[in-house]
């Protein structure tokens, strides 16, 4: 049920309490809960002036914000996925070039690529927060944007965990934490679901190849190699320092992989559809175990990574969901 | 017998004997340094299979047998000739611009040539034969653009040269900029790493391309030295001397733009190859070019052979690109030389 503050909520609260009049102890409940969020409501809009309220980002720092925050800027496509699912597509003023789901997104005003947003766009949009996803952009337009009264928060999920947090973060930030704990509950389940089916599996060893000229592959800080635990496989670069190391095609000949994630066909389009030829007489491509994946689903950590978990355990283990 | 001839005949002896010395520490750098990766093989099968030229397993698993022949060994025949094809690009700028510090890095030609292969792949897609050709092309335009803007009233003087470089290098750079910037952003980070120059991302069709030109255009070289070394007198000099001036130019021109282009196309722009190798040649073995020409082509490939080993073998499993290597070798070096000069 979407949450409808104050009178919409109301409205709601009546026609539920006459489906469950015959049972009281529900409708306590629903009452109780009701003015749970009655509470919370009126939190969100305090009587006199804009208060702010402290929130920490993923690197530590303390970012004030206005309490009802209802201009954001994205500038990672994750994130962006992130707002919509939670509800917060209206509070979304501006994005990246990048950010090309949900569908929606595109009637969102475009502030330039990842790397190099227009800070005179940015600033035009009036946001009261800009998402960032890589501490590299920090530097560069923090100040300028402070100076602005305009907050930076950073965050920078590596796992599912932090994908989840960040749900938390943002569902929060924008008054949206119910929603946010809806699609973390139904994500969760998801991911548990997949975990159970694969218990008694043998983890499957998987090279994850990011692009084959030159070879690219992920590494122990890649959010993938996570991803790619969670679904039966072991990456045989989990180990290689770094999120996405240059490997050489020798080692991964010689780690003979039983299976190879081509992530292509999502942003990348037709790219990286072959497998690189140093990998040819692998036992993963000799038994016909080349998997092709959807790269944005294995990429962005956002909620669409639930996706390609589910692509990847099915793909690798097709007898564990039959 | 006349002096003349039989300062041939010593020049002769002295190329086939210095050139016989280096191709043997290029057979020895192909054999030592396919010897060595960021996975070991064993030293003894290996040789023996190499030395069967792959016929032979020698006892080596089929996945060494493929590490060994599919990927190392191809690459280090990449590397040679590529690092052949610029010493000998290099050599042939000093000599007809004659300037030491003519190099196809440094005068933005390999540049040239990025803006080709890149035009080959953003427009023709992976076409083995398109991209040497555009970078031909592209390399043939940044050399007579070069020319063009260092030769001034009092002709090509030094300086001049090296500022009609920079101002090709980087014309040529924001045109790079640009078209990186055109591109997704799944292409950029290869596209980084190949301006450095890398040799792990090569097709095997381009091999034997690069080959064949890096040979044929050394010996070109070589043929046209006698001439070169004429034209280092001056040109209203070499013209009187009865060298056929600008079609010694045309000829050079065209050649070294081939090799930079095919090299470039093959594996991104390895700077200061063209620089260091041809130096340490004159160095070591004067500045007569019927000489310096085939020993900076067989220097050449040693120098990148071995740069090459280093950038796969010193963050194994990781790889660096080997344009990084050489610059960290060449940049002091071409200090040292423009401090003397």
């Amino acid at each position: 049920m979407p949450f409808v503050p104050f009178c919409g909520y109301c409205y709601s609260l009546v026609l539920l309490a006459g489906v469950i009049r015959r049972n009281l102890q529900t409708a306590i409940c629903a009452l109780l809960l009701a003015a749970t969020f009655a509470c919370t409501a009126t939190n969100h809009s305090p009587p006199d002036g804009p208060v702010t309220r402290i929130l920490t980002d993923d690197l530590g720092r303390t970012v004030s914000l206005p309490v009802k925050v209802d201009r954001v800027i994205s500038l990672a496509p994750n994130l962006t996925e992130i707002v919509f699912a939670v509800g917060g597509g209206s509070q979304l003023v501006g994005r990246t070039s990048y950010c090309d789901f949900p569908p929606e997104v595109k009637s969102v005003a475009e502030v330039g690529d990842t790397i190099h947003p227009s800070l005179e766009k940015m600033i035009s949009l009036k946001p009261q927060v800009v998402l960032v996803s890589t501490a590299s952009q920090l530097e560069v337009f923090t100040q300028q944007l402070q100076n602005q009264n305009i907050a930076v928060f950073v965050t920078d999920p590596h796992d599912l965990e932090g994908v989840f947090r960040t749900i938390q973060q943002i569902g929060n930030m924008l008054g949206r934490r119910e929603q946010a704990a809806i699609l973390e509950q139904t994500l969760r389940y998801r991911t548990n679901a997949i975990e159970q089916a694969l218990k008694q599996k043998q983890p499957v060893r998987v090279f994850y190849q990011l692009s084959a000229e030159p070879l690219y592959t992920a590494g122990h800080d890649a959010f993938v190699t996570d991803l790619m635990r969670r679904a039966g496989a072991i990456s045989v670069t989990a180990e290689v320092p770094g999120a996405w190391p240059k490997y050489s095609s020798e080692s991964a000949l010689a780690a003979k992989p039983e299976a190879i994630i081509l992530p292509t066909g999502g942003s990348m389009g037709a790219a990286n559809a072959t497998v690189t030829e140093a990998l040819r007489q692998s036992p993963a491509v000799l038994q016909g175990r080349v998997y092709k994946i959807n790269d944005d689903h294995l990429v962005r950590p956002g909620p669409r990574a639930i996706d390609g978990l589910e692509e990847m355990a099915h793909a690798l283990h097709p007898d564990a969901f039959q | 017998m006349p002096a003349a001839v039989r300062q041939n005949r010593v020049t002769l002896r002295k190329t086939v004997v210095s050139c016989a010395m280096l191709a043997a520490a290029l057979l020895l750098a192909i054999v030592f340094m396919s010897l060595v990766g960021s996975e070991s093989l064993p030293v003894r099968a290996s040789l023996c299979a190499l030395a069967s030229f792959g016929n032979s397993t020698c006892g080596l698993t089929p996945d060494q047998f493929d590490i060994l022949f599919q990927i190392r060994f191809p690459r280090i025949l990449l590397a040679a000739a590529v690092g052949g094809s610029l010493a000998t690009a290099g050599a042939g700028y000093q000599a007809i611009l004659r300037n030491p510090l003519a190099e196809p890095y440094l005068l933005g030609i390999s540049n040239g040539a990025a803006v080709g292969t890149m035009i080959a792949l953003v427009f023709f897609g992976a076409n083995e034969w398109i991209r040497p050709l555009l970078a031909f092309a592209g390399a043939l335009l940044a050399t007579f653009a070069v020319y063009r803007l260092a030769r001034g009233r009092a002709g090509a003087t030094p300086d001049r040269l090296i500022l009609a470089g920079v101002i090709v290098t980087t014309f040529l750079s924001s045109v790079i900029i640009f078209v990186t910037t055109l591109m997704d952003a799944t292409r950029i980070r290869s596209f980084t790493f190949w301006l450095l120059g890398d040799l792990s991302g090569m097709s095997r069709g381009i091999l034997p391309v690069t080959i064949v030109i890096a040979v044929a255009g050394a010996l070109a070289l070589t043929l046209h030295a006698r001439s070169l070394n004429l034209l280092m007198l001056g040109e209203r000099d070499a013209f009187d001397l009865g060298v056929e001036v600008s079609r010694v130019r045309v000829v050079v021109f065209v050649v070294a733009s081939l090799l930079v282009g095919s090299s470039v196309a093959a594996s991104g722009s390895v700077g200061y190859v063209g620089l260091v190798v041809p130096h340490l040649a004159r160095l070591s073995l004067g500045s007569d070019n019927r000489i310096s020409i085939p020993a900076a082509a067989l220097g050449g490939a040693v120098f990148v052979i071995v740069a090459d080993t280093l950038a796969r073998t010193v963050i194994a499993p990781r790889e660096l690109p080997v344009g990084a290597i050489t610059a960290l070798i060449g940049a002091p070096l071409f200090i040292y030389l423009l401090k003397r000069a």
